[in-house]
């Protein structure tokens, strides 16, 4: 491996900007990182180039650990958005800087500067200075200079942030051209998708200090795990649906196109539709896929090649769309047409049209939507305003239900509410909790979340599994959780009875495996802690320790719940997710 | 031929003339009075006086304490303001202001400090007595006070183009494989060096013109710690009016020269980057 980095973390005023970052780059690999400005992407490749230290992990270089090398002798070339040029100096003195540096003899260096000034094509240039050079020209003489040590590793930082289009393009090219021909492993950092497409082996993107997927373009572009993924590469509408035996149901019709449906009872899942897997024609009939529904043709966007529509879905067609417009309550449902298409049935704003999805891809995220559920219409409706609450939906682009129980906690009573609960259920936290979660686990809920009042987003999500059955089902919620919110995740291990040795190294080969699990199956780095004694009073005994934490709880039987549970839970002080999964 | 070109910006006729008259009643006039009171004199006597030894040997001391002075303040204040400019310690914000403090002082208060502190009894100066080392009544003195009183000019100057030279830079050259002290010679140094000569300039040019400070660390011996704005003003004592001007003349004169001198090496500093690149 050329890069390698394990379990990186950096923060900044205690909020952390790289989250728990494990990564492997290849030999020769082209690898860009992709993100949203503010997701830590540069900062982590500051770190791979040594300009600012981790605060936990390690980073190797080509099997050298690098952790505490200084930048100067880790031996990587860093291109920089604003070119970083020596403005003092010529494209020759520039380039040469690293080779003076290391004192290597003029005949030699003049060698190389022309070999390297022919390899990003600015032959003759020599004596100029940087201010003499156009924007392009100057970012090229940046790339020489950092490739000049025929470092082990490219890292460049939005190397095309400061060009115009065109410029770009070309750039682009010759980067790529240059990475080939070296076979130099490169790391590139940028916001745009499109040059990420364009560029990579591979994409790791990134979302609030943590990488949240890595794979080839095509790959993530078709077949995203998590909504911020399937968003922020290309277009996509995103529908609640629900995964039944069938198959995938979007609007209470069944998808063919779908992916396999697996066993088990329905239940809700988000559906990716791709704005180019929508098909709208003027029946029915005249469809090629499977029919959702018919809709009204709200705008009609014309960009040469493609054709861009806005279809707003009839209100009989129940597939609610999360997000997909530019505003909540504006969903409308986005849809691309080659030109070959739009040529064969041409629309206009106002008309009536019959939709069809050629492939709908579901998410295997386990948090589909909420349900605020409450005695009363008022107490659901403030719950469901809860900021922690509404923080979530904002960033899990979801929605929130809500869901009157008049009985909810008196034992033996019934649903009154029409329908199974779906997605997450999420109840307030007041006074008699663990007799209403009980109630509500014992009626179907398969995710709830107990929520305090004034609880606010979580610094540190602790984790625990009552039994193994619900260990999996665990580890995916908290992977779905903590790709949302910028939190440590900590897996606590608890023991009964007191610690010996024989005990400890069997609790921590268990924190072995559970963490090997969360990395490999769920994407989730976490750190582990072993403790020994009563589940419930050690638990309530780390959260208590610091402020701003919140636990995710897998159990699979209700049997001594309300006991183990009742002071826990009662205290009413922290957010507690309480995943069933595993139950008879 | 019109000054007038068509620009945004509106009020060339206005602020032009404003600027042109403005400089000519501050400014020129006074010089010029300066000069025509001087050439009223007879030649022989305008050389008499400004070639008196007394006279030259404070040209030395004025003009040799202020280089010396300016050279030193660029050093330090250098330092001051890289101190200032990069770091965040407590108390940074007081350092900050204190460095203008020589600037609201009035230069005679920082005189009778300076003695206080260095005279053969001061704090200070009572140590370096035996050591051999007279500060009060000597150059020295004069150099220090020449100093305090134009170190602010220097960090001011240098400061701002310090927080300028962008990070990005020396990161570059840092992972280009360059240590510390090659990206201070190599990259900060290139890059703040015409903000060092401006510091130069005008620290040399306040301290030329002190008067207030140094007469009272200077003991004004004829001949030894006699600066010229003293002289000017024994002869202005001695309603020696004409003396007094032919020696602020030559002084006028000198200054000019200097800072002429060093304009044109920050040009040529600049041409020679352009001619590089031919």
């Amino acid at each position: 491996m050329s890069i390698t980095l394990d379990q990186v973390t950096k923060h900044y005023g205690g909020v952390p900007v790289v989250n728990d970052v494990s990564l492997d780059i290849g030999d020769g690999e082209f690898f860009v990182l992709l993100g949203p400005s503010g997701s830590g992407k540069s900062t982590l490749l500051r770190a791979i180039a040594g300009l600012s230290g981790v605060d936990h992990g390690r980073i190797s270089l080509h099997g050298r650990d690098v952790t505490h090398v200084a930048a100067r002798k880790r031996g990587v070339g860093l291109v920089f958005q604003n070119y970083a040029l020596f403005r003092h100096m010529t494209v020759a003195d520039n380039i040469e800087f690293a080779l003076r540096v290391r004192h290597m003899r003029g005949r030699a260096r003049r060698q190389r500067r022309a070999e390297l000034l022919r390899l990003v094509s600015l032959e003759g240039m020599d004596h100029r200075l940087p201010a003499q050079l156009s924007g392009g020209q100057q970012q090229r003489v940046a790339v020489a200079r950092a490739l000049a040590h025929k470092p082990e590793v490219l890292l460049l930082d939005e190397p095309f942030g400061a060009l115009d289009a065109k410029i770009r393009e070309e750039l682009r090219r010759t980067i790529r051209q240059v990475q080939r021909e070296l076979g130099i492993t490169t790391v590139l950092v940028t916001h745009d998708q499109e040059e990420a497409f364009a560029m990579a082996d591979r994409i790791g993107i990134m979302s609030q200090g943590r990488l949240l997927e890595v794979g080839a373009p095509h790959d993530l572009y078709a077949r995203p795990a998590t909504r911020f993924v399937a968003t922020f590469l290309g277009a996509a509408n995103l529908f609640l649906a629900r995964r039944t035996p069938d198959g995938i149901q979007v609007g209470g019709k069944t998808m063919g196109g779908a992916e396999r449906a697996a066993g088990g009872p329905e239940h809700e899942v988000v559906a990716v539709v791709r704005p180019e897997e929508v098909e709208v024609a003027p029946a029915r009939d005249a469809l090629g896929s499977r029919y959702l529904g018919n809709g009204v043709v709200d705008e009609v966007t014309f960009t040469g090649a493609l054709e861009r529509l806005r279809v707003r879905l009839d209100e009989a067609v129940h597939a609610p769309l999360l997000a997909a417009g530019d505003g909540d309550g504006r969903s409308t449902l986005q849809v691309t047409r080659t030109r070959h298409a739009y040529r064969g049935f041409e629309v206009h704003q106002g008309q009536s049209v019959a939709v069809g999805l050629r492939r709908v891809h579901v998410l295997p995220t386990p948090l589909s939507s909420f349900t605020a559920c409450a005695q009363s219409a008022p107490l659901a409706d403030e719950l469901s305003r809860q900021p922690l609450l509404t923080e979530l939906v904002a960033r899990m682009k979801t929605r929130i239900a809500v869901r009157i129980e008049p009985s909810l906690g008196v034992a033996e009573e019934p649903c009154q509410a029409q329908g199974e609960f779906f997605g997450t259920t999420v109840s307030a936290a007041a006074g008699d909790n663990v007799r209403r979660a009980e109630w509500l686990l014992r009626r179907g809920v398969k995710d709830l979340l107990v929520l305090p009042e004034h609880a606010a987003p979580p610094q540190r999500v602790l984790i625990h599994w009552m039994s193994e059955a619900a260990r999996s089902a665990t580890l995916a919620v908290s992977a779905s959780v903590l790709r949302h919110v910028p939190a440590e995740a900590v897996y606590v291990g608890i023991f009964p009875g007191s610690s010996d040795s024989e005990r400890h190294s069997h609790g921590m080969r268990e924190l072995l495996d559970a963490r090997s699990e969360a990395q490999a199956a769920h994407g989730l780095e976490m750190r582990t802690e072993l403790h020994f004694g009563d589940v419930a009073q050690e638990l309530t005994r780390r959260l208590a320790e610091a402020p701003a934490q919140m636990l995710i709880l897998g159990i699979s039987e209700l049997r001594q719940f309300a006991d183990s549970f009742r002071t826990l839970l009662d205290g009413g002080r922290w957010p507690v997710l309480i995943v069933q999964r595993g139950a008879t | 031929m019109s000054f007038r070109k068509p620009s945004v910006l509106p009020g060339f006729g206005l602020t032009f003339g404003f600027t042109t008259c403005f400089l000519s009643t501050i400014v020129l006039l006074p010089l010029a009075a300066l000069v025509l009171s001087a050439a009223s004199m007879h030649w022989s006597d305008f050389v008499r006086v400004v070639s008196s030894p007394r006279a030259l040997g404070s040209y030395r001391l004025s003009f040799g304490a202020s280089l010396l002075a300016a050279t030193i303040n660029v050093v330090f204040g250098f330092i001051i303001a890289w101190t200032l400019a990069r770091y965040e310690f407590p108390g940074r914000k007081i350092i900050d202001a204190l460095i203008d403090m020589p600037f609201a002082l009035p230069t005679a208060v920082s005189g009778i400090a300076l003695t206080t502190v260095f005279a053969q009894n001061g704090w200070i100066g009572r140590y370096l007595e035996p050591l051999g080392v007279k500060v009060a009544y000597t150059w020295l003195g004069v150099t220090l006070a020449l100093t305090l009183i134009s170190m602010p000019f220097a960090v001011r100057a240098v400061q701002p183009a310090l927080q300028e030279v962008q990070r990005d830079l020396e990161e570059a050259a840092e992972t280009l494989g360059a240590g510390r002290m090659y990206v201070l010679w190599r990259i900060i140094l290139p890059t703040v060096l015409p903000a060092l000569l401006t510091g130069f300039t005008l620290a040399f040019a306040r301290a030329v013109g002190e008067y207030g400070s140094v007469i009272f660390i200077a003991g004004n011996l004829p001949m030894k710690t006699e600066i010229t704005p003293l002289l000017i003003v024994i002869h202005l004592e001695e309603f020696d009016y004409q003396g007094a001007a032919a020696l602020g003349v030559v002084m006028l004169g000198i200054s000019f020269v200097i800072l002429l001198a060093i304009n044109l090496l920050q040009a040529w500093g600049r041409r020679r980057h352009v001619r590089a690149a031919h």
